[in-house]
């Protein structure tokens, strides 16, 4: 089956995020956790797998009710994407919140020590 | 109103050429508790304020204005203040209208707001039109309409101070004040300020610019869904 220019690269660099999230959890590198390396190895390999068998599209567009594969597609993406934003919002939030209570406790140290 | 459990609050950033003077002005009227929060400032603001004989206290990072006031204002609650009134840093609220507010506090208001809008004049148009904005947005976002919900000269009561609760850092802070007064039906009572626009004033970068505004308005929607 000939591939696609397109589905070479998806694979590749797939591939590469896999092999690299494998690595780092064997190596210990930026705290792996068996979650994070589940998630990464679905996520590419999904990907991977949607490249190198694009009619499983239809089968996901079949299952959600939509019409066309490639609008279940882009649906789905911007679903997640906007979960992820939503959930990186809230986490930068809640950081800056404890950065500023943080910085509060230290300012008022000085007026503990007058 | 016995001035002895009465602190002013002023947050303050880069007012190094300016502080001294605000309270020196402050002093003047018979306020001698004064608590400057120096907001991360990087001229020597925290050095002038207690040099002048404030109380103050420095943030090592920029947190905002709404951060500063609420450190202010927890200083003040640590010290035991019965009435907390907030003004600016940059001189452009005047001293003696601290008075009539804490006449009204005294009567029995929770909160007692300046107003800018009540007395317009010198108040450039621009700044008419933002605050026309802030309000609406504020109205329909906190469900309180007050006639000038950006202003940072108030004063608060006891029983205002052991209620409000904010978690908004910067600019939005004014307007999470007005929700807070409406989520716990604190009396509140706006009086018309003099604001003093003077080109220090008005040049200073860190101001409510439209940039800022449109950035206070998306923090104020996002506190609502977050």
């Amino acid at each position: 089956m000939p591939f696609h220019l397109y589905q070479i690269i998806v694979i590749l660099i797939a591939a590469v995020m896999i092999y690299q999230g494998i690595n780092n959890f064997i190596k210990g590198i930026n705290h792996p956790t068996v979650l994070k390396l589940l998630v990464r190895i679905v996520v590419w390999g999904g990907m991977a797998a949607v490249a190198l068998f694009p009619s499983v599209t239809f089968w996901g567009a079949k299952i959600i009710g939509m019409e066309g594969n490639m609008n279940a597609v882009i649906l789905t993406a911007f679903i997640l994407i906007f979960l992820m934003i939503f959930k990186l919002l809230s986490a930068i939030e809640r950081l800056e919140l404890q950065l500023s209570e943080l910085t509060r406790k230290e300012a008022l140290k000085d007026l503990k020590k007058n | 109103m016995n001035n002895q459990a009465v602190y002013i609050v002023i947050p303050a950033f880069n007012e190094g050429k300016k502080i001294a003077e605000v309270i020196a002005e402050t002093k003047s009227h018979g306020y001698e508790k004064i608590i400057v929060v120096d907001d991360g400032s990087q001229d020597g603001t925290c050095k002038q304020a207690r040099e002048s004989g404030a109380i103050a206290l420095c943030h090592r990072l920029n947190r905002g204005k709404g951060a500063a006031v609420k450190t202010g204002i927890e200083a003040a609650k640590m010290l035991g203040a019965d009435t907390v009134v907030t003004l600016d840093g940059d001189g452009q609220h005047d001293p003696r209208d601290i008075k009539k507010m804490l006449q009204k506090i005294a009567a029995g208001w929770d909160v007692v707001l300046g107003s800018r809008l009540m007395n317009k004049s010198g108040m450039p148009f621009v700044k008419v039109v933002y605050n026309h904005v802030g309000n609406f947005l504020t109205w329909y976002l906190n469900g309180l309409w007050v006639t000038d919900s950006q202003s940072g000269f108030r004063a608060y009561s006891r029983k205002a101070l052991r209620l409000i609760d904010t978690r908004s850092d910067r600019y939005e802070y004014d307007s999470e004040i007005i929700r807070e007064i409406y989520r716990h039906k604190l009396k509140y009572l706006e009086v018309p300020i003099e604001v003093r626009y003077t080109e220090y004033s008005m040049g200073k970068a860190e101001k409510q610019s439209l940039l800022n505004g449109i950035k206070t308005v998306y923090r104020m929607i996002w506190s609502l869904l977050s």
